[in-house]
């Protein structure tokens, strides 16, 4: 026997099982999603500090990197700042929520409602692409504000393109790390760790300050080949295929981490 | 044939749960009807959570079927819980959320809509209408349990699962929750809860199920199992005043040796 839709949010209908006293409908996958979102956008808007520090850094970089602007170009600093931002994004702010929730239960609560597991997590993946558009965003804002970085419209949309590609290395590695460790704090100083490790050996191996191994392998970490695709996006015309093999590396990295992150990933500490 | 009144709103046939080689619940069944307070003892780690967990969806169970409402909890998972209202052990509410925003989400997911006007209705029914405002870790204890009992029957389950739900509860706020759990089964709500409180099992469940080391070894109505098992010398053993109680019965049943 069908059920009957009793409401505009009640769409899914279910044949009952022989002798159930009453049908029961099932809300819409849309109406559940649409309230995870808006719940997970409320909570990063409250942990707004956090949020702002994470933007913090990069736009300091593309401030105090205003004189290295004739030496390097405008769209290697803003790269710089972009890829940092993504790791801050990716391996603090998403890999610590998640680990915290998880410790609170909160994902378990959620699994014992209607909601489909892929609706719990894309809710918070969905608010992490929201905060990478915003941070890119004020990076281009800052970098023409106090900089003069002006880049082509192409330059612009291409650039916010790749941050979101390469965000998702960030995210799908901060998934692995969640998954891989359950404690919080241990799962925090890991973040940092792996966060630092990308800062100190990317930037300072790139600029050729750790000799031409250290070079060459940041070249090919997941820190290089996303600042590598987010320099190319922002200046189309250097995009070569060497910026191609980086955009393929990225993909591949954010493949492994995804499968890696979804393989090991527990929803509670118990289990 | 069934009726809608008597048909079961969990059904738990043959569980078997193991942790590796740990065969932590044995061949389990029971049923629980509508308009029922059941109750699920045990001593630390004989099993009730587990069986719980099994019942939520949240575990696969190594054997057996559970049907929530009719609705196989491993084959129609999302139609199962939305039969279903949770209050988990832990209060697992964003701690960011206000009150009303926790509301305004669950109900989103059960797919309950709710005007305004329903809204606070809710928070006043929970005595909460002057904190409707407040982040949920700013509540207390007892205010976190209303809200959390609130969100488990927002959408009116069927089955109600709670899992220790007065752990930690003044007497004030522990009675409360009973009256409120014997108004969600005037309503006809079936309610299954676990808890180590002998006193809260007697004083509000229709029905029990002791159940030690995976197994379920008596399951009758509270007076039932202390008239059918008064006579034991482990149970007169445990006996403490005299006068044979729940908590005896089930210390002469389970052992009175403490479990990790």
């Amino acid at each position: 026997m069908p059920s009957t839709i009793s409401s505009p949010a009640l769409t899914a209908t279910a044949t009952a099982p022989a002798l159930l006293p009453a049908p029961r409908t099932l809300p819409s996958t849309a109406a559940v999603f649409s309230a995870l979102l808006r719940a997970d956008l409320t909570t990063q808007w409250r942990n707004r500090r956090a949020s702002i520090m994470v933007v913090l850094l990069p736009v300091v970089i593309v401030i105090s990197w205003k004189a290295l602007i004739d030496k390097v170009g405008g769209a290697f600093i803003l790269s710089n700042a972009i890829t940092l931002g993504l790791n801050a994004i990716g391996l603090m702010g998403y890999t610590n929520s998640i680990a915290r929730d998880r410790e609170k239960e909160i994902f378990q609560r959620l699994r014992v409602a209607p909601a489909p597991n892929w609706t719990i997590m894309g809710s918070r993946l969905t608010v992490q692409l929201i905060m990478i558009t915003l941070m890119t965003a004020i990076i281009f804002i800052v970098g023409y504000q106090y900089d003069h970085i002006v880049l082509s419209f192409t330059g612009y949309i291409g650039g916010l393109l790749m941050a979101i590609v390469g965000g998702a290395v960030y995210l799908a590695l901060g998934q692995a790390i969640v998954g891989r460790i359950i404690n919080p704090e241990t799962v925090n100083a890991t973040s940092r760790l792996i966060y630092i490790a990308f800062i100190m050996i990317g930037m300072f191996g790139e600029l050729g300050m750790l000799g031409d191994f250290v070079d060459h392998a940041v070249k090919y970490s997941p820190y290089g080949t996303v600042k590598s695709i987010v320099s190319g996006a922002l200046t189309p015309a250097t995009w070569t295929a060497e910026t191609s093999l980086a955009l393929a590396i990225t993909l591949g990295y954010t493949a492994l981490f995804a499968f890696l992150g979804i393989r090991w990933f527990k929803w509670s500490t118990r289990s | 044939m069934n009726t809608s009144h008597d048909y079961p709103v969990l059904q738990v046939e043959g569980l078997n749960i193991y942790y590796g080689n740990f065969h932590a619940v044995r061949n389990v069944s029971f049923e629980v009807r509508p308009g029922e307070i059941f109750g699920l003892l045990g001593p630390n780690g004989a099993g009730k959570t587990s069986t719980l967990s099994a019942a939520e969806g949240l575990l696969k169970p190594s054997a057996g079927t559970i049907r929530v409402a009719g609705y196989d909890i491993a084959k129609q998972p999302l139609y199962a819980r939305a039969c279903l209202g949770v209050q988990l052990q832990a209060t697992s509410f964003q701690p960011e959320l206000t009150l009303t925003e926790i509301i305004q989400l669950y109900a989103g997911i059960y797919g309950v809509t709710l005007v305004q006007n329903e809204l606070e209705a809710i928070l006043r029914d929970i005595k909460l209408q002057d904190h409707a405002g407040k982040r949920f870790g700013q509540l207390s204890g007892g205010q976190q349990q209303r809200v959390s009992l609130v969100i488990a029957t927002i959408h009116d389950p069927k089955l109600v699962l709670m899992d220790e739900p007065t752990t930690g509860l003044d007497p004030q706020s522990r009675r409360q929750l009973w009256e409120r759990i014997e108004a969600m089964r005037d309503k006809g709500h079936g309610i299954v809860l676990t808890t180590h409180s002998m006193e809260e099992a007697e004083a509000v469940c229709d029905r029990i199920a002791i159940i030690d080391h995976g197994q379920i070894i008596t399951i009758d109505s509270p007076q039932a199992i202390i008239d059918n098992n008064r006579d034991r010398p482990e149970v007169i053993r445990a006996s403490r005043k005299g006068k044979i109680t729940l908590e005896d019965v089930f210390i002469g049943l389970t052992g009175a040796e403490v479990r990790a």
